[in-house]
This record gives structure tokens, sequence and C-alpha cells, in this order.
């Protein structure tokens, strides 16, 4: 068995990969051992994953943000085609909080949208980070340039020593500074408050009509057959269950996102189809 | 700073600690290899340790390695590192009268007293500048990149033109991969693989790995059979008090040859020997066996591997290759070196530095009692110990991202590190320039959204106006200072050349 995981070991993908990976030893009776490939946001393990035998054996971790924004952002003819995945199970969803230092004089999601001018910090290019951000911004009017840094402790730091104006970012990448109080949340990005952040309302609740988050799942070779994706399936199903697992989650700030294959489908398609139509609308360039 | 003591204390860190540098002071003794390939050929080992056991072993490998050089160069006159090249002045001469023993003694206690001068220093200087450490915005790091791609570049061991194309090759590579602001792909020429740019481990493996061991094969060094017998290893107390002034001059011109950019053990090893003689009060007993020319520069090349700790954990910056292979250790364990270093990871940080007191500790008690095993290490051949080195670097490369195509990625750049050190270019600038690319130009580009595309903002930020005019004054004195030094090393040339990738 191995369960690919396409992205760097220690980075938030690979953490919940590795827990879910130990959860579901139990009800597949055996080891799951964690191979990072990482790469190109998940194409270079994920696109080894496809052309593997499909006897269920060989499963990879993947994120909606490959599927919803990266093509958004560079145009690769041999991108990974969805329809062609086998989903054998959901995972998780992760806000992205928009932050500013405590000191800021922004005390909250209006003030920010209203500053003459904002440098924003990103988590890298064609992340939720940069789309999130960019697009909350440009429906606002607001005259903002986008900081991209290389992942997010970096444009965390940038934040703490006020050399941007505001940051979106994974909760687990800023909670720690939020509850010392060195970074303010202003809003997120889902379409619910984050259970994390009850307070602080989502940038949709303000009016705009920005909804960007990270989900994952797990996915199998084209071809798999039935019986064994049934297997797969319910044996992700058994490990959600798991309590480890779900200390994980909330240690870390995660949310569980647990539907059905089509529904995973559909709700990646839409986003994609979504975002595009932004992008399009504003005339925004996350790439080139 | 005091739970860093507790972080070394544990004993499986202790033991990281010992591995790390019985390790320096064997590649030390070999000439084959230094520490910035053994370091580079090890980072796999170290994916499933911890941050700061990790980097304590690695650690303890270079500083460790200006151990072992010694006890080649005082015994055989064959230096292991180039650090130790002119300890053979001095030194083999002492062997060669009876008195190997004392020499190796006064080096293996002015290493240890000049080490632990050096991480006293540290640990005073380090927590200042962590004050400063969020005002180091990308301004900063731009400027702080600017100095460090040119002092490396020009301050090698080569020419100077050689050093600064060897660095911009580097910058060169430094491009491939998706460009940081747009993500627009360069040089992937429509490959997934070169979509992140090329690992820095890989670049590390490929040129000082499997490219220095391809440069060693064709310049098989072996031991000659007769061991001088070396006595014993305490030195007398006329010994002591003709070194110990020597010791303390070696501390501190170790220690500011350290913190620079581009000096590190080498040059400070050399600019020791040339204080000691100028010191002396009859320099004609140089290169007879005065036991200050070893006191000297073995204090400092061990003052100096110690306090280049200081760039690359306060300000992110690496000084020399060894430094630039930690670098990418550090990034590698999630724990990017720099002015946040000591905030956000106190355990590693002072973890790290106190560990430097206990390996000097365990090389000051097991350099001596080892001699005799390392010696005898010598004898292995290279036809036996290169392929043993080149599939541990596969294994290692492979074990990376379980990819085939770096395996091949470290083959190709073996083979340009290999043509380099043959034409006379030191992969050092190149691999540095390569870390540092990186960093110069998001750094670079960020500020200039930061700034609206203004130049201006470099100058109107005082950090980063203070860090330019250095920078200025570095560009002018630079020059100059090659000068002088290649004035002393004509008249200190040794015959034969250790490794210079310590520096």
């Amino acid at each position: 068995m191995q369960f690919t995981v396409p992205f760097p070991p220690g980075g938030s993908t690979d953490l919940v990969g590795r827990a879910v990976a130990r959860a579901v030893e139990k009800p597949l009776g055996q080891s799951v051992p964690v191979a990072n490939k990482p790469g190109a946001n998940g194409a270079v393990g994920g696109k080894e994953v496809l052309a593997s035998a499909p006897d269920g054996y060989n499963i990879a971790l993947l994120v909606k943000s490959l599927f919803a924004i990266t093509p958004l952002a560079t145009k690769d003819q041999t991108a990974i085609d969805l329809d062609k995945l086998k989903i054998v199970g959901t995972l998780t969803t992760e806000d992205y909080v928009l932050v500013v230092n405590a000191s800021s004089p922004h005390a909250s999601l209006e003030d920010l949208l209203k500053a003459p001018s904002v440098k924003y910090a990103t988590t890298g290019v064609g992340t939720g980070a940069q789309l999130s951000q960019a697009l909350l911004f440009k429906s606002a009017g607001t005259n903002a340039t986008d900081v991209p840094f290389d992942g997010g402790a970096p444009a965390v730091t940038a934040l703490l020593g006020a050399q941007v104006d505001a940051l979106a970012a994974a909760p687990s990448e800023v909670m720690q500074h939020v509850k010392a109080g060195k970074l303010r949340p202003l809003a997120t990005f889902n379409e619910k408050r984050s259970s994390y952040l009850p307070d602080v309302p989502t940038v949709k609740e303000k009016g705009h009509d920005v909804v960007v988050d990270q989900r994952r799942f797990v996915v199998a070779p084209p071809g798999i057959p039935d019986a064994v994706a049934k297997k797969l399936a319910d044996s992700f199903t058994a490990a959600r269950k798991d309590a480890d697992y779900d200390k994980f989650l909330k240690d870390n700030f995660v949310e569980r996102w647990e539907v059905s294959e089509d529904e995973a489908r559909q709700h990646i398609k839409d986003a994609r189809a979504q975002y595009a139509a932004q992008v399009e609308k504003f005339g925004l360039r996350l790439g080139k | 700073m005091w739970s860093g003591f507790a972080v070394v204390f544990e004993p499986q860190n202790l033991l990281w600690c010992l591995l790390g540098v019985t390790l320096g002071m064997l590649v030390g003794v070999l000439p084959g290899l230094g520490p910035a390939a053994t370091i580079a050929i090890l980072l796999p080992i170290t994916y499933d340790l911890e941050p700061a056991p990790a980097i304590i072993l690695l650690a303890g490998i270079f500083y460790g390695a200006q151990y072992g050089g010694t006890i080649t160069s005082v015994l055989l006159r064959l230096p292991g590192e180039a650090s130790t090249v002119v300890t053979v002045l001095d030194g083999h001469e002492m062997a060669r009268q009876g008195r190997a023993g004392p020499a190796l003694g006064i080096a293996a206690i002015g290493s240890f007293i000049g080490g632990t001068a050096s991480i006293v220093l540290l640990s005073a200087v380090a927590p200042f500048v962590a004050d400063f450490a969020l005002k180091f915005g990308p301004a900063e790091y731009t400027v702080l990149a600017l100095i460090g791609i040119f002092l490396v570049a020009s301050l090698g061991n080569g020419t100077l033109v050689k050093g600064v194309a060897a660095a911009a090759a580097g910058l060169l590579l430094a491009t491939v991969g998706s460009d940081p602001m747009v993500g627009e792909p360069r040089f992937v020429f429509g490959s997934d693989q070169l979509a992140d740019g090329i690992d820095f481990v890989i670049v590390a493996m490929g040129l000082f790995g499997v490219g220095e061991i391809l440069y060693n094969l064709e310049h098989r060094q072996s031991a000659s059979a007769d061991v001088p017998a070396f006595g014993r290893a305490w030195p007398s107390r006329l010994d002591w008090l003709r070194s110990r002034l020597a010791i303390l001059r070696g501390s501190v011109v170790g220690f500011l040859l350290g913190v620079l950019p581009g000096g590190g053990a080498t040059m400070s090893s050399l600019v020791a020997y040339a204080v000691e003689k100028r010191f002396a009060a009859d320099p004609s007993r140089f290169g007879r066996g005065a036991i200050e020319g070893v006191a000297g520069p073995e204090t400092a090349n061990n003052a100096a591997a110690t306090s280049s700790f200081i760039p690359l954990l306060v300000l992110g910056l690496p000084a020399n290759a060894t430094m630039a292979v930690l670098y990418g250790a550090l990034m590698l364990q999630g724990v990017p070196p720099g002015p946040a270093l000591i905030d956000q990871h106190p355990d590693v940080f002072w973890g790290v530095i106190n560990s430097m007191y206990v390996g000097n500790l365990f090389l000051l008690l097991f350099s001596v009692p080892l001699i005799g095993l390392f010696v005898r290490l010598l004898k292995v051949r290279q036809s036996i110990l290169a392929p043993l080195t080149v599939l541990i670097t596969m294994i290692g490369v492979y074990s990376l991202r379980n990819n085939v195509f770096d395996m091949v990625l470290v083959a190709v750049l073996g083979l340009l590190g290999y043509g380099m050190k043959k034409l006379g270019f030191e992969p050092g600038p190149f691999v540095l320039a390569f870390v540092l690319g990186e960093l110069l130009e998001s750094a670079f580009r960020r500020s200039m959204r930061l700034f609206d595309g203004s130049l201006l903002g470099f100058v109107t930020r005082p950090i980063s106006a203070t860090l330019l005019a250095l920078f200025v004054i570095a560009v002018v004195a630079v020059p100059l200072l090659r000068v002088r030094r290649h004035g002393h090393l004509d008249r200190h040339e040794v015959g034969r050349g250790g490794r210079d990738d310590a520096s």
C-alpha cells in the first residue's frame, strides 16, 4: 500500500495526510505508509498515482485548489482531469482568515476596505490566500497590491513586523498570534463562520460575494474495481470517526468535509466555474 | 537560554552531538570529503529527526571537522581541511622533532578555548540582534542577500573573476521554476518536475558531494605509511606559556573573521598565523616547530567555525558553503533561519548553540585518544570509499521526494561541479549564490511592490540604508583586502593543498 501525499513533509496537507493514514490503518487492516512526492501544488504526485495500477494499493491525497485555482494561474496542457480520478473519501475543509497587525488602524473589514492603499501578503501565487484577497479587494474597489511570500510562515512574520497591511492564511498559521493578541482577525472567507472563530464575520455576511476555502480528499486511479473502491471508501468513513483524528483536526483548527463522491465532484466543479467567472469579471490576473 | 541546556542534556541529543563531532573528525581526517559534502549527503537522514537534534548533529560535523583536519596536518603533512593547511608548517615540524603530542594537544585545547569563546560571544550577540527581527522586511533582506552574494563571490579562494562568474551561474540556476511573484514558469521546459525549481539539497549534493568525489578520484592522496610517534599529548609549561597569548589572539581573529560572510575558518587560520609571526619575539622560529604557529591558527579556525553560525542563525545569511547547506537543513526542518528564529524556535536556537559547548568538550576528550584509529582510516582506498559515498548520496537524493528525476539532476550537477573544479571555478560561490539568489529576487520584487516601484524605499528605511552603506564599503574594501591577503598566501604557500570547501 502506498498513500501518496504530493506535498512536502511538515506542511498542512502532509499533516492531514498522516493523521488520516494512521486512522485508516485499523479499518483497512494493514499499514498505510505515507510517501511525500511534492511538486506543482500536487500535480507531480497526483499524475503519478493517476498512472499507477488501479488495484487499490495506490491512493493519494489531493486538494481542491489544484483543480479550482491552479488552472486559473497557469495553463497546463497535461493537467490532471478530475473526472478521471475516483474520489474514495472526502476529509477536510480549511478556512482562510483575513488578519491585520494588532497595532493596525483598521479595526474592521470596512475600515480596511476603505483604506487609501493596502499592501496584502499572500502565501504564494495561485493559492487560495491570493485568490480570496484579490477577489475581495477588487470587488470592494480597494486600491490594493499583492505581495506574495513563500508559504505561510514568512508571510505571517511580515505581518507581525507590520511590513504589510493584511494577510489571508489558514487558521493553523495565525491562530497562535490571534490568541496572543498580536494579530487581529477581520473576516473569514467561508460560507459559514469558522467554529474556531465564532465572533469573526464572514466576508459574505459583509456583503462581498467571495467564498474561498481549501478542501482535501483521497483519490484512486481510474479503472479501480467497484468492490475495491467501496472497501477504501468504507475504511475512510470509519477513519473519520477515529478519536485521534478528531483531536488532530481540533488542534489544527481544521473542519470536516464529509460528503459523497458526486457532491465532492460537483462542489469542486462549481467552485472552479465560480472562480473563473469572478476572475474574468474583475479582470484579475493570478498568473501571467 | 537555559532551556537550551535542557535540550542538549536529553540523552538522545547528547548522542547525536557525539555522533556529529565524531563524524566531523572523521571527515576532517579524510582529505577527500569536506564538511559541506558530508552534511549535504547526510541531510536526508535528518528528515525523521526533530529540528534540534538534526541541526545539533549537522553542526557537530562542521566544527568536529576542524579538529580532525589538524591530526593529519601534524602527523602526515596532509591537511584534511583547507583550514588546517597552515598548521602543517609548524605542526608537522613539531611532529618530526618528536613533539606531535604537544602539537595536537595544544591544537585541541586552543580549539576548545576558541570555540567556547565564540559560543559565549554568539550567545551575547544573538538576542540583541533578535530585537530587530521584525523590523527586517523585504528591503532589508534584499540588501543582506546582496552583501552575502558579493562577499562570497569575491572572498573565495580562486580569482575574483572566476568567483563572480560562478556566483552568476548560481544566480541563473536559481531562476529555474515558477516566478515567485506571478507564477510564470521559467526554464522548466514544460516539465512538472522543474515547476517548483531545483531543490537546494540537490544542488549541494551534486556540486559538493558527487562533484568533489569525482574530482578527488583524480587527485588521490594516499597516506604515508609511517606515522611519527606522538608521545604525551599534554603540553609542557613552556609550551603553555608560549601559546596562551596565541590562543587569545586566535580566538579574537577567528571570531571576527568567522562572522564575515565569505570569511570563515580557512581565512582566519591564515590570518592568525600571520598575526602570530608578527607578534613573535623571534619570528625565525616559525616554520621550525613553533608551538604558537599551531596554537594560533588552530584556535582561530575553530573560533571561526563557531562564529560563522552567527550570520546564519541571527540573520539567515549563510557565511560559507557549509553554512549554506545548514541553511537548507533548517529550511527542510520548517525552521527558517533568520532574525525571528530565536523568538519562534528558542529550543532549536539555544539547543544548537549550547550543544557546541558539549561538542567541544567531547572533541577535547576524544580527539587525542582516537588519533590512531583515524590515521588507519586514511588507508582506505578511494576506489572503495568513492563508490560507497556516491551510493549513499543517491539513496539520500531519492528519499528527498521519492523521485528518480532528482537522481539524474544530481548526476548532472555532479559533472558540472567536477568540470568547475577542474577549470578552477569554486563550487562554493555557485551554491551560495543559488541559495541567496532566490532570496534576493523575491525580496527585491516584494520591496518594489511595497514601495510602489520606487527604489527610494531602500535608503529611507534606517536598517536597509545602514546595510546598503556597508555594502558600498565592502565593494570598495574587498578588492584592497584581496591584494593584501594574496600577499600572505604567497609567502605561506603550502605544497600539498587540502580541501577548501570549509570556508
